[in-house]
């Protein structure tokens, strides 16, 4: 009779354990990041990912990306936007408190979108640029006008910029040497060991509910391969760094550890220099676009977690995907191409020449320490050599790989290289502008055109990408510049590699895939609050 | 004796004003520049004037000789500035980091140093033997294998594998520990960085030890010394060793000074936090002041550690004594 009872009583402890969520609610989450960021407040943190969704676990912007990146108000209760675009009237949720207990009025967001302006940070200053005035009605109401419709203004400043204190900040003159870490956010800072961790405690007090991690410890481990062996070994619980497509079976088989795969927003490119006085020719752009097998690099170097990339650089998963505008590569049309454009073998060295005599041989740039991108400037140097053209893999560090393809960062400094392998960040994919941020001529809205392409079409539409302000407009502007970047070739998307996560599954296991992004964002530690 | 010391003061004296010059303009010569690191990632969105804004804001908008003497200027008062990419004093960072690099680096090269010349001893007394070859055997794989395959092997082996030593890091990550707690989780952190960094080490302090005593055992005195009936293990301890140890002696001393230089590809695996991986990541960030903080005191140790061995070298070696 004892023993029946024993072993129900333990029965029902298994079931309970096994079919309870991992609530985490008294629970330690050891997550490690790759690197120092700083003191994760806005203008001390460090990286775009993860040191930007860490900090916003600490401090709030006024709207947050959902699952599908569509901002959902957040700080914000209410708000309204004129039919002419130009100005929004938000108002703000009751009851909102600093970490130190202040409130948090409509004074400190006017206060955050003036500091950013006058304290240049390279990703806000630009995005409240449109903004004319913004004036305070008592401390929840907010009226910002803008000199001009802006196409992102929801997701660029309202759903990126994070609001400061302004009780903290307004003295503030050297922002980059300022350490306090105060915001509204559903962790605090409670201690960072400089080189070694950071430790983040959940607010209990946060306006949308309890966190559902306890503590989040943030150990830097700098190597991948030691990474990857902590979190099969247990003594971390997940990491910031996507899983390498050959760890993902035995990752999978792992028990305890789950792995989560979503689409990847981050796109690997074939990227030219439009200027260069050869490369300038779209039929040998075309034809060299047509040599390289993208299709079998997803399943080469990606394992075939990836997705080949969009003659329109838009991804497939996004809402602004035109999937008419379509791209196979033929080694027959390349080769068929470069005979039309006159590339032909004229001095009996292998490689073909230009009508004016020039060989075709360019140095193809790729960044030393990413060995997909290698790999992939290694293929693609094969596929050409096949039919004709000289690639000479070049790897670097970083800051050399900047010097010569985006000198300072700044597009109107020009360039100097052939080709390279280059890539761009997930968020970059979100933006309504990227297509004018990619190719514009002028070098002030085409911030990210570092082949220095220029095109009346693209630009024309670019600036209307800008500007408009209802979805249909901007699906049908996007829509029409993908299809001239198709047949333009300003550059080749090569592929976007999915974004793989694996986490012991014990610890935590309410994570939340961002489209696009990944698993270390917002709502995987807390729920939207109710509306 | 002073005019010694005022000869050699200003010879250092010479490597310290060249170090200072050559640590301000080899940074500065790489391609690129810390834009990044002052503006954040998504720098290609500033408009001209911001970057200008921020380039005179961290003084790098004044001509390089001005630069140069604000630089030489804030040395001299101590000063080593503000790291672009952390915000925070250059001081407090290598404060934080220098004392991990020296318990690592200083008690590895100590032991590597014991172990190598006791080895190398031996393995020369008995010249010709297995257990010389074997050891010369050992010493060899040692020397050649990369660190950081090592480190990843022991690892594999006995954190990943055994879980007898935590895998990263120099303590346990969001642990307050004080007391006896603190001593052994810090000591559990350390070993495996510290027997990687040793096993590697040895081999040099073995092989100068083992060529030192072979040399040595061939001298007049170590056949008077055994003619005269000497017994053979005082003849190794009293006369070969002692001898056979000054070339080791003056390697540690040397040595010595190199510690703050790190040791970067261990730090990196370990994720050790040390002034080696430091240097390695301001090197790549261009963040200039920690790079010139960072060699300004590798720099100084190793003058010092010169100096050091300077003056003690005549202590041990009274073929060398001055006056």
């Amino acid at each position: 009779m004892m023993r029946t009872i024993i072993r129900t009583l333990i029965g029902l402890a298994l079931v309970l354990a096994v079919a309870l969520p991992s609530s985490g609610q008294g629970t330690t989450l050891r997550m490690a990041i790759t690197r120092d960021e700083g003191s994760l407040n806005p203008y001390t943190y460090q990286s775009g990912y993860p040191g930007w969704n860490l900090m916003t676990l600490v401090y709030d912007p006024l709207f947050v990306a959902d699952a599908d990146n569509i901002p959902q108000p957040w700080l914000v209760q209410r708000y309204t936007v004129s039919p002419d675009g130009k100005t929004w009237t938000l108002t703000l949720r009751a009851n909102l408190k600093w970490h130190d207990g202040r409130a948090l009025t409509a004074d400190d967001v006017k206060f955050t979108y003036e500091y950013v302006r006058r304290y240049a940070h390279s990703r806000w200053t630009s995005q409240v640029r449109s903004i004319e005035s913004i004036e305070t009605s008592g401390p929840s109401t907010l009226t910002i006008r803008l000199s001009a419709p802006s196409s992102g203004f929801l997701a660029q400043p309202l759903t990126d910029l994070p609001i400061l204190p302004r009780h903290i900040w307004e003295s503030v003159t050297e922002p980059r040497r300022f350490n306090d870490v105060i915001g509204s956010g559903p962790y605090r800072v409670a201690e960072i060991k400089d080189g070694q961790f950071y430790r983040l405690v959940a607010n209990d007090g946060y306006f949308a509910g309890r966190p559902k991690v306890r503590e989040l410890v943030l150990p830097i481990v700098r190597d991948a391969t030691v990474t990857f062996t902590a979190l099969k070994a247990g003594e971390i619980d997940t990491t910031v760094r996507a899983l390498a497509p050959e760890l993902v079976s035995e990752f999978d088989r792992a028990p305890g550890i789950k792995v989560v795969r979503g689409a990847g927003y981050a796109s690997t490119i074939l990227q030219f220099n439009a200027e260069h006085p050869v490369l300038r020719d779209v039929k040998l752009r075309q034809a060299i676009a047509n040599a390289i097998n993208t299709r079998l690099m997803v399943r080469l170097l990606l394992l075939g977690y990836g997705v080949v990339g969009s003659p329109g650089y838009i991804h497939p998963d996004s809402p602004f995907y035109n999937k008419e505008v379509t791209f196979t590569a033929s080694k027959s049309k390349a080769v068929q191409l470069l005979n039309e454009g006159g590339y032909v073998d004229r001095d009996n060295d292998g490689i073909r020449d230009a009508p004016n005599g020039t060989p075709l041989r360019f140095t193809l740039l790729t960044l030393a320490g990413n060995p997909i991108r290698i790999r992939a400037a290694d293929l693609i140097r094969t596929w050409l050599r096949d039919v004709g053209i000289d690639a000479r893999v070049v790897a670097q560090e970083d800051a050399s790989i900047i010097a010569q393809v985006w000198p300072d960062f700044d597009v109107c400094k020009g360039r100097r290289f052939d080709m390279a392998v280059f890539g761009w960040s997930a968020p970059v994919m979100n933006r309504v502008t990227v297509l004018r941020d990619l190719f514009h001529s002028d070098c002030r809205f085409g911030t990210i055109n570092i082949g220095g392409y220029k095109h009346p079409d693209l630009d024309r539409l670019g600036i209307e990408s800008g500007t408009a302000v209802a979805l249909e407009v901007q699906k049908k502007v996007l829509f029409e510049m993908q299809r001239t970047v198709a047949a333009e070739v300003p550059i080749h998307v090569l592929f976007y590699q999915d974004g793989i996560y694996a986490y012991r599954t014990d610890k935590h296991s309410a994570w939340v895939y961002q489209k696009g992004q990944g698993i270390v964002n917002k709502l995987s530690f807390i729920d939207p609050p109710k509306r | 004796m002073w005019r010694f010391f005022a000869g050699k003061g200003a010879q250092y004296l010479l490597v310290v004003v060249l170090t200072v010059a050559m640590n301000f303009v080899l940074p500065r010569m790489m391609p690129g520049s810390p834009l990044v690191f002052l503006a954040g990632e998504d720098v290609g969105f500033l408009t001209p004037e911001q970057r200008a804004q921020l380039y005179a804001l961290y003084g790098l908008d004044q001509p390089q000789w001005r630069q140069f003497v604000t630089y030489v200027a804030n040395l001299a008062r101590g000063e080593l500035g503000y790291s672009f990419q952390r915000g925070r004093p250059i001081a407090a960072i290598i404060g934080e980091r220098l004392p991990w690099t020296l318990l690592l680096v200083g008690i590895a090269l100590i032991l590597a140093t014991l172990i190598g010349a006791a080895m190398g001893a031996l393995a020369a007394w008995r010249r010709g033997s297995t257990l010389d070859l074997g050891t010369l055997g050992v010493a060899m794989f040692f020397e050649s294998v990369p660190s950081f395959w090592l480190g990843m092997i022991l690892i594999a082996v006995f954190s990943a594998g055994l879980g007898w030593f935590p895998i990263f890091g120099a303590g346990t990550a969001g642990l307050s520990l004080t007391g006896w707690a603190l001593v052994v989780d810090r000591a559990r952190h350390l070993i495996l960085p510290l027997t990687t960094l040793t096993l590697i080490t040895i081999p040099g302090t073995f092989l100068i030890m083992r060529y030192s005593m072979l040399s040595v055992l061939g001298e007049r005195y170590i056949t008077t010394a055994r003619a005269k009936g000497i017994a053979e293990r005082f003849v190794l301890r009293r006369h070969a060793v002692r001898n056979a140890l000054l070339p080791v002696a003056t390697v540690f001393m040397l040595n010595l000074g190199f510690i703050v230089g790190g040791a970067t590809v261990i730090e990196t695996v370990f994720s050790y936090p040390g002034i080696g991986r430091l240097l390695y990541e301001a090197v790549l960030n261009r963040d200039y002041p920690v790079i010139q903080g960072t060699f300004f005191i590798i720099t100084i140790s190793v003058i010092v550690a010169n100096i050091a061995s300077d003056l003690l070298y005549p202590l041990i070696d009274p073929r060398v004594r001055r006056g």
